[in-house]
């Protein structure tokens, strides 16, 4: 089987022309970040060879230990026997970013003796604004054949078949020396030279975009379209993906409902309805909000806005070691963390992504709200102040919203100042893509991607907790009475932990329960209580926690708890694959619940101080 | 004509620059990133945007434009070339 590379620099279009040529629906990464699994699919037009993608980049000197990591990789597969071809991509309207890197490329294939092939992207740009590039001279000048495409029209693409063909029955010949023992800082004195001479002549590419950036980038116009656009992504994410979560929970309960009384096995029918129907679903509701999460995101990526997001949000989250790139995916931790840390991929600065990471799982998420009006209800009078102007109840619930973003940038403000990590870090240099109409299609399949890899990874560790947590809560006695289950057991060992925060054991195992995704807690605490469908109408169980004489320290307490620890298995699943780093996610984890446990017996004890 | 030498970062919305060297503060591989990015001593850089707020700016060399923030702008030594009027 031979194989092809491809490389290229960010934005040029590699992921468009990688689906074109294999076939996939792939995004592919726009920074080495050793979080990102180099791609490979199957060509669809010549047997037995695969294309293998790397990393977009704009140079082969690394500056990063990621990068290092990628170039690495990128010259082993050099000296692999299988490659026998550089596809190298380069945006034809903007050829002097990717011109250093081409020249570096082929040097390095000359060296390894594999054959280089240069493609020219974006000529449908070029034809429509009538500007003419002078390919054949570059291609002269820089001893490689170009071949003008169009990634996102087809054009070009036969001839590049050809192309290839052609190599893959003609090895290449002899090494030029010269060519191949070219020091980079002749390299970058060339490509300088080589973009004035042969580059696309005229503005008439910025220009358009330099006034939708005089708008959008605007100080009181952007900031309008700035809040208006990020209102809208909010908005979307709710009635896009609310009708879908409620499809897929009434999918499942009619689904159970035809199912559970089939199954004549009590044990069996009970696993069905409770574990499998009940547990499961509680992680499948969020695929909608995942899937509509990302494709939005997409969307601002691919139109050319992100950058411009970016840009607006740098200087406040620097203040906390943080860059404008995270700001989208913290904001979409508001409503997810699962969309939100693949969305940290688009972070270039290794530190500056993993300081990201540390500030997702506090942004307060949507499975937190079902928790704080639980808590909220049941512990916050519903009396007014100021005169019927603000409620206690929806101070309290903005309170604990903004708690979490602040501890989020507390931690991040505070790690980064003690963690003078250079060589993991980066600049802010941001490339700003032309503003773009985004192809719906490739967007919509990425989001479906996105949505599959989450159900496959994080599912088998959800389904594995969800059967543990299942098996503790429905033995010895058949679910006759959790109270008496294994699980009531642990609930009344660990009580003691849950001592201090003045809550007894049924507290102590829904939140136990809630590691599955913190809106159990709500159903757990409802089955202590015994209520049945407490998630549905919580009137009842608000009741009842009244009526057990709980604290309002206790409350609290458990609002600051569900704040900061990391109660969610699909999040720290993904988080370890994210990251490349199980351990990672697991020292969160504890460093979050030990911060939150602390600062939980903290506001219980200064409650009791002064007696509320 | 009158050249004033000063840093990148302290152009304005359409000033237009430059580049005469590197400030030593900026460490030798961020320069060198800066470089490949087609920022090289003698190249001409607009700046295009100077959003309000000291947000990073945006800057045109040749053909495409790179938000830079002060920490590697106001190492850039530029000699200013005057005004553009788009
Ligand atoms: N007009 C035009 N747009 C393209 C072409 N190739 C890619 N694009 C667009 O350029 C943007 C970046 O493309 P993408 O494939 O994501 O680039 P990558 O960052 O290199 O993977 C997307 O909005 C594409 O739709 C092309 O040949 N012509």
């Amino acid at each position: 089987m031979s194989r092809i590379i491809l490389v290229g620099s960010p934005n040029s279009g590699k992921s468009l022309l990688f689906n074109r040529l294999t076939g996939l629906s792939q995004k592919v990464a726009n920074f080495p970040g050793i979080t990102v699994d180099v791609g490979s699919g199957k060509l669809q037009e010549i047997p037995d060879t695969t294309l293998v993608d790397f990393p977009g980049t704009y140079s082969l000197q690394p500056i990063s230990g990621e990068e290092e990591v990628a170039v690495e990789h990128f010259r082993r597969a050099l000296d692999d026997a299988d490659v026998t071809q550089v596809l190298c991509l380069i945006d034809a309207t903007r050829m002097e970013k990717s011109l250093y890197f081409t020249l570096q490329v082929i040097r390095e294939c000359e060296r390894h003796g594999k054959q280089v092939v240069v493609l020219a992207n974006m000529m449908d740009v070029l034809t429509r604004h009538k500007i003419e590039v002078d390919l054949a001279g570059l291609s002269h000048a820089i001893h490689a054949p170009i071949i003008p495409i169009s990634a996102r029209k087809g054009t070009g693409i036969d001839n590049l078949l050809k192309h290839l063909r052609h190599n893959i029955d003609n090895p290449k010949g002899g090494i030029d020396a010269g060519l191949a023992e070219t020091p980079d800082e002749l390299l970058r004195g060339n490509a300088h030279q080589l973009a004035t001479r042969f580059g696309p002549r005229g503005d008439i590419l910025i220009k358009s975009q330099a006034r939708l950036d005089s708008f959008f980038l605007h100080s009181t116009l952007g900031g309008f379209a700035f809040f208006g656009i990020m209102y809208l992504l909010f908005q979307s994410i709710f009635t896009w993906s609310a009708p879908a979560m409620d499809a897929v929970e009434t999918g499942l309960a009619a689904l159970s409902d035809v199912i559970v009384p089939a199954i004549s096995n009590q044990t069996a029918s009970d696993f069905t309805a409770d574990a499998l129907f009940s547990g499961i679903g509680a992680f499948l509701v969020f695929v909608p909000q995942i899937f509509v999460l990302t494709f939005i995101i997409g969307l601002l990526e691919d139109s050319g806005y992100m950058a411009r997001a970016a840009l607006i949000c740098h200087r406040p989250l620097k203040v906390f070691g943080l860059t404008g790139k995270s700001f989208i995916p913290m904001l979409s931790g508001v409503a997810c963390a699962i969309p939100a840390i693949y969305a940290a991929r688009s972070i270039d600065s290794p530190k500056k992504r993993l300081l990201t990471y540390m500030a997702i799982p506090l942004m307060p998420c949507s499975a937190r709200l079902p928790v704080y009006t639980l808590l909220i209800a049941a512990f916050i009078p519903q009396t007014t102040a100021l005169g019927g102007l603000v409620g206690l109840q929806g101070l309290a619930m903005f309170l604990i919203y903004f708690f979490g973003m602040a501890c989020a940038l507390l931690v991040t403000g505070l790690v980064s100042r003690n963690s003078p990590d250079q060589y993991n870090d980066l600049p802010f240099v941001l490339e700003m893509p032309p503003y773009r109409v985004p192809g719906l299609k490739p967007l919509l399949r990425n989001s479906w991607n996105r949505s599959k890899h989450f159900v496959t990874k994080a599912g088998k560790i959800i389904f594995a907790v969800t059967v543990v947590i299942w098996v503790l809560g429905y033995f010895p006695n058949h679910g006759a009475d959790l109270s008496a289950s294994w699980l009531g057991s642990i609930g009344h060992v660990v009580e003691p932990i849950f001592a201090p925060l003045g809550l007894d054991w049924r507290y102590g195992v829904a939140v136990l329960t809630s590691f599955l995704a913190r809106e159990v807690f709500v159903g757990t605490l409802g089955t202590m209580f015994g209520i049945e469908g407490a998630d549905e109408n919580m009137v009842p169980l608000v009741e009842q926690i009244q009526a057990s004489g709980l604290s309002v320290g206790s409350g609290l307490a458990l609002l600051v708890f569900f704040a900061i620890a990391l109660m969610c298995v699909s999040t720290m699943a993904i988080l370890g694959k994210e990251s490349r780093s199980n351990t990672l996610a697991l020292k969160m984890f504890a460093a979050y619940g030990i911060a939150a446990y602390i600062l939980a017996v903290g506001v219980y004890n200064l409650a009791l101080l002064f007696g509320i | 004509m009158n050249t004033t030498v000063c840093s990148l970062w302290s152009l304005g919305a359409g000033q237009r620059c430059r580049i005469e060297s590197y400030d030593k503060a900026l460490a030798e591989n961020y320069r060198v990133r800066m470089m490949e990015l087609g920022f090289h001593p003698g190249e001409v850089v607009t700046c295009l945007q100077a959003p309000a707020l000291s947000a990073p700016k945006v800057y045109r060399v040749s053909n495409t434009m790179f938000s830079l923030d002060d920490e590697v702008a106001s190492h850039i030594r530029v000699s200013l070339l005057g005004t553009d009027a788009t």
